[in-house]
């Protein structure tokens, strides 16, 4: 059931060597500040740290009391204070008041601010500003690849989709070169590089200017991965914004992987607490179950727990020199995984209640309606019924995002939600989640005409509406060009799947793999021009290869894919599964792990 | 013994064996190379090598090569000192060689080996250099193997240095001379040699020489002392280091007024989203300013949106806000957000008095919450009064009510309404609410009332698995048929589930 590897699959390199040196680098940084000290996090760092170093390392170099960097002022009577934060302005604002309360008290006491994973001029001129740049030193630790699985590392920016793709704002590019230099500097460089997106190549070139100031060392190295493809999250926001139902996206829209830990609430546990689990290849019942569809899970959980009980069982009948083998071997690997099995059982279960209501159903058929490009009326309706309900905005945004995107619709709703709404819909529209036919006019033309439409209560004409104006959107011809709704006879098994489409039921190959997957066979973007065209992307897509002997040939079948902007659970067990097929292995970078809910709301406007 | 060795005579031999005897030839060849150090006449030095050597032959052709290029024969003697090391011998060699060239009278820097060895080769090389001996120190570098770092790039950065000072030669000739010279050697910097140029007051050679420099962040602030900001603010958004620009967007800002800054922002869209994120945090006033300058009322508009609930506290500054933001909006010729905002507007005043004239908490709900909350609250006649204000759509007024009213469990109230005109959303949301609640007998009222496409669900959902089935059979429909079957459990349904197949076996036969 769950898939094995080929024998002749590459092994993965060792990442945990990225962990020791953020480790050792943070505590060379603790170092600095000699004596107890207290130590100030933001809320965004912990769970992050937490994989790092634990409370007792932390300990260890004299770190005294905990705090979290918080609108509240804090109480820390340490004569040492030492901040660790991302680098935002806020932050900035924050450590200031901090600083001016305690010159108005007459107290001094020494300060440290730790960016990471690095700091931004803007910052410092913020402390500048409030008259404490010469009060607090700064220093940067450089932890920018947290390490969350053996093939997934995660940035932990999640910021970064909004930042980039939707204000523009370029700097976190420069953490990413970074990054990809300090990778090619522990595991050799990358002999050949694709990309696609217009943030992939910047990212590009400012990593290749920095392998060329610092030439010499890393070219030395026998390359352990032998490709790398940098892509943009907006060429392909459709799979993002599709509901799970591979186990580990599943749990991950239900119940929010943090990461790489998900909290089991009550319900799951069965008990009164909740737990916080990690989710990993070392949770072996986990492991088997990640990447198959929800369907199988329950199944194969029950089986699990039948041969679970057949060890237990063993037990009885044995003389006393076997029963001694049997608990002294045995019996903690059996106890350890009969309690992950019953939590993941919970897990499904609590899933099941949540999901396999009617409502669920239908919106899975609407999705797939949306994806395929037919009974555009009917899932219209839906939508509609969908915010006439007001079951939750992020689901209806994310719905009219996905009709939006693939039939070229926009479908307002404000004044059911708010009015920093009209704000979020502006975002969507800047960022692509929403789009536009033609700039400008056209499209203010639409939407009054639109808005006219409902208001005179005529609801059940804007389906009309839209059929009028539904073109043909470059989703469609994408999809069409890249064969993305696989045609099945039949029913497709989904215990035995025959393509990266069974990620979501069968009814469609997530668009980011499939072109990762052509470019991988092509080794190149050649014949691809046409696709490159329809994504609007004909400047952003390059290959380079350079000529590596080295390579051996169990490298050129390592792929670091570094999704840009985000990548979902879905894809990365859809490449999992490419991987499996084609014998390459997959490497994950990502600037966060996201999901369609994380997406809409990274766009939203609340009040704050 | 030199001397005899060198007459060739025969002696020489005879003294040499007898000196390897005494097994002081290793001291002996010492003695001879470091004679030949301190000797000023090349010809001298030769003999004295030469004899040095004859402790180790067979490298001995080295010699003319090393010393004077020349090809003089070295007559090469037996092997009478194996293993002596012949660093000291090369060493010397080289030292002579660079010796002897900077006595030449050209050049003329008379220095004894002692003094040589005293002043390093760095101090030598710097004295060439600041002689104008550029070609010869190359020479030395290069003949000596230096690393590139500290030499010949060294030297060739000074003789660049010095050629930007030649005031006769056109800056284009200056800079292709340059460039040319120095290609791409590493360890140059042409910041420090554009420096160079900046303060010998040739601005323009150097930003010609800024050109070859590969490194952005080395351009960018030799290019602000020159105040040359806006070729920094483009060389600074070339590196993509997005704290190179906001370096000189600071320094733009100090040094432009604030119209020539702004104009400035808008032709680099790069630096204007950058400075809008970081006014959007610490400076809100400019960021408007930003938006007025280009007109950009979609954004203004935005921005007044965001200033009507962020930073205004009062409802007063509120509505003035959204008034401000509904204008910016027509100005942009975007109606709907306009009219969206006014109705904003027409609520937030709307909300204010219901809290006065009937108490709690109605502002900053959404217009849609308001009516619920209106509903819970028993105010009914106001709730339809808003939603008619509002013209909310019939099907999203009939969910709200279903919804507030099962909530307050007014069952009368609910079939009130339900009867009060035939329902837009059907009466399968009706089953299913009360369902939610677990009122079957309510749900049951309805679930008569559910349209024949939906009749089925309807039946299942309240229970009556018996009469869902007829229904099913009625309508001759397999998918509801399953449907049916599969809620078919225990031995209760054992009839209806019969009566399912049967009517199943029939409809085939047909």
């Amino acid at each position: 059931m769950a898939f094995p590897h080929r024998p002749d699959a590459p092994e993965l390199p060792d990442f945990s060597m990225l962990k020791r040196l953020a480790r050792d680098q943070l505590i060379y940084l603790l170092e600095q500040l000699p004596g107890k000290k207290d130590l100030f996090i933001e809320a965004d760092l912990m769970s992050p740290l937490d994989r790092i170093a634990n409370v007792s390392i932390l300990k260890q170099h004299e770190v005294d009391k905990l705090y979290k960097v918080e609108n509240k002022p804090a109480l820390s009577s340490s004569e040492q204070l030492c901040f660790l934060v991302r680098p935002r302005i806020k932050n900035m604002r924050y450590i200031a008041n901090l600083v001016n309360a305690d010159k108005l008290a007459g107290r001094t006491r020494k300060y440290k601010v730790i960016f990471s994973p690095q700091k931004f001029y803007a910052c410092e001129m913020v402390l500048e500003e409030e008259g404490i740049y010469g009060d607090v030193s700064c220093d940067e630790w450089a932890f920018s690849l947290l390490p969350l699985d053996v093939d997934l590392l995660s940035m932990e920016l999640p910021e970064f989709f909004r930042d980039y793709f939707l204000e523009g704002d370029q700097r976190w590019i420069n953490t990413v070169a970074q990054a990809l230099h300090l990778l090619s500097t522990l595991y050799g460089s990358f002999p050949n590089c694709y990309g696609i997106g217009r943030c992939a190549k910047m990212s590009y070139e400012l990593w290749r200017k920095l392998e060329e100031e610092e030439d010499g060392e890393t070219k030395g190295r026998r390359p352990e991965i032998g490709h790398i493809f940098l892509l943009d999250r907006d060429m392909d926001f459709v799979t993002a914004l599709c509901s799970q139902v591979v186990y580990e996206g599943l749990v991950d829209d239900t119940f929010r992987i943090k990461c790489g830990s998900v909290d089991f609430g009550p319900e799951v546990t069965s008990s009164d607490k909740s737990l916080k689990v990690l989710l990993n290849a070392e949770d072996k019942v986990f492991n088997e179950i990640r990447n198959e569809h929800f369907s199988n899970v329950f199944g194969f959980l029950s089986q699990k727990a039948r041969n679970l009980q057949a060890q237990y069982d063993r037990r009885r009948g044995m003389d006393i020199k076997q029963m001694k083998n049997f608990v002294s071997q045995e019996l903690k690997g059996l106890k350890q995984e009969h309690r992950l099995l019953s939590l993941h059982i919970g897990a499904c279960e609590s899933i099941m209640k949540k999901k396999t209501k009617q409502d669920f159903q239908e919106l899975i058929k609407t999705e797939h309606a949306l994806l395929e490009g037919f009974n555009i009326r009917e899932s219209t309706s839906y939508i509609e019924e969908h915010i006439d309900r007001q079951v939750s905005p992020i689901e209806s945004l994310r719905l009219m995002c996905l009709l939006s995107i693939t039939e070229n619709a926009e479908l307002p709703s404000l004044q059911s939600y708010g009015p920093e709404h009209l704000l979020t819909f502006s975002n969507l529209r800047r960022a692509g989640l929403l789009t536009e036919q033609a700039p400008g006019d056209t499209l203010t033309a639409v939407e009054s005409k639109v808005s006219k439409l409902v208001t005179d209560k005529a609801a059940g004409k804007i389906t009309d509406a839209f059929s009028s104006l539904a073109k043909r959107s470059n989703f469609r011809a994408i999809s069409k060009k890249l064969n993305l709704i696989p045609r099945v006879d039949g029913e497709y098994d989904l215990k035995v799947p025959r393509d990266m489409a069974y990620v979501f039921s069968g009814a469609y190959v997530p668009l980011s793999c499939r072109i990762i997957e052509q470019v991988l066979e092509r080794r190149s973007w050649q014949g691809l021009d046409e696709v490159v065209r329809l994504l609007n992307c004909s400047e952003f897509a390059f290959t380079d290869m350079t000529k590596d002997d080295r390579a051996s040939s169990e490298s050129l079948r390592l792929i670091l894919v570094v999704f840009l902007g985000g990548c979902t659970f879905s894809e990365i067990s859809a490449l999992r599964f490419l991987g499996r097929e084609k014998g390459y292995r997959f490497i994950f970078l990502t600037t966060a792990v996201t999901n369609s809910a994380r997406l809409m709301e990274a766009m939203s406007e609340v009040k704050a | 013994m030199t001397w005899l060795w060198l007459k060739e005579s025969q002696k020489a031999d005879e003294y040499l064996r007898e000196i390897q005897e005494l097994g002081q030839l290793t001291q002996a060849v010492q003695q001879c190379i470091e004679a030949a150090g301190h000797e000023h006449q090349p010809d001298m030095q030769k003999s004295l090598l030469r004899v040095g050597l004859e402790g180790r032959a067979g490298q001995g052709w080295e010699l003319s090569l090393l010393l004077s290029g020349s090809s003089q024969a070295a007559s090469f003697g037996k092997c009478f000192l194996d293993r002596f090391p012949p660093d000291s011998f090369v060493c010397m060699c080289q030292d002579l060689r660079v010796l002897n060239a900077v006595r030449d009278y050209h050049i003329g820097i008379p220095l004894t080996y002692s003094q040589y060895k005293q002043l390093t080769i760095q101090v030598l090389l710097d004295r060439l250099v600041l002689r104008r001996l550029y070609p010869l120190a190359i020479q030395i570098c290069e003949y000596l193997r230096l690393p590139e770092v500290q030499g010949v790039s060294r030297i060739l950065a000074h003789w660049a240095c010095y050629k930007v000072q030649q005031k006769d030669v056109s800056d284009e000739d200056v800079a292709r001379a340059i460039n040319q010279k120095l290609g791409d050697t590493p360890g140059v910097s042409y910041s420090d040699i554009a420096a160079r140029a900046y303060g010998c007051g040739r601005t323009e050679l150097a930003i010609k020489l800024l050109e070859y420099e590969p490194r952005s962040g080395e351009q960018v602030p030799l290019l602000l002392k020159m105040k040359r900001s806006k070729l920094a603010l483009s060389k600074a958004i070339e590196s993509g280091d997005t704290d190179l620009v906001f370096t000189v967007l600071l320094h733009l800002k100090n040094e432009l007024n604030r119209g020539d800054f702004f104009m400035t922002l808008r032709n680099q869209p790069m630096a204007l989203s950058l400075y809008r994120q970081f006014c959007k945090h610490q400076e809100l006033e400019t960021l408007k300013d930003l938006y007025n300058q280009d007109d950009n009322h979609q954004e203004l508009g935005s921005f007044h949106i965001r200033a009507s609930y962020a930073t205004e506290e009062r409802i007063e500054g509120r509505v003035a806000a959204l008034q401000t933001a509904a204008d910016a909006f027509y100005k942009a010729k975007n109606e709907f957000a306009a009219k969206a905002t006014e109705d904003q507007m027409r609520l937030l005043r709307l909300q204010r008095r219901l809290e006065d004239e009937l108490g709690g908490q109605f502002l900053d709900l959404s217009l849609h919450d308001t009516v619920t909350t209106l509903i819970l609250g028993g105010h009914n006649k106001r709730a339809e009064q808003l939603a008619r204000d509002f013209r909310i759509p019939d099907k999203r007024l009939w969910w709200l009510k279903l919804t507030a009213l099962a909530d307050l469990e007014d069952w009368e109230e609910l079939e009130k309404f339900s009867k009060s005109k035939k329902s837009p959303i059907g009466y399968l949301p009706f089953v299913e609410i009360c369902m939610k609640q677990h009122n079957k007998y309510e749900a049951k009222k309805y679930a008569s009332r559910v349209g024949p496409e939906q009749k089925v669900k309807a039946l299942l959902l309240v229970g009556d698995v018996a009469q869902a089935a007829d229904v099913a059979i009625e309508h001759r429909n397999e998918a509801e048929l399953s449907l049916v079957l599969s809620h078919c459990t225990g031995a209760t349904d054992g009839a209806t589930a019969d009566k399912i197949q049967r009517a199943r076996a029939q409809a085939q036969k047909k």
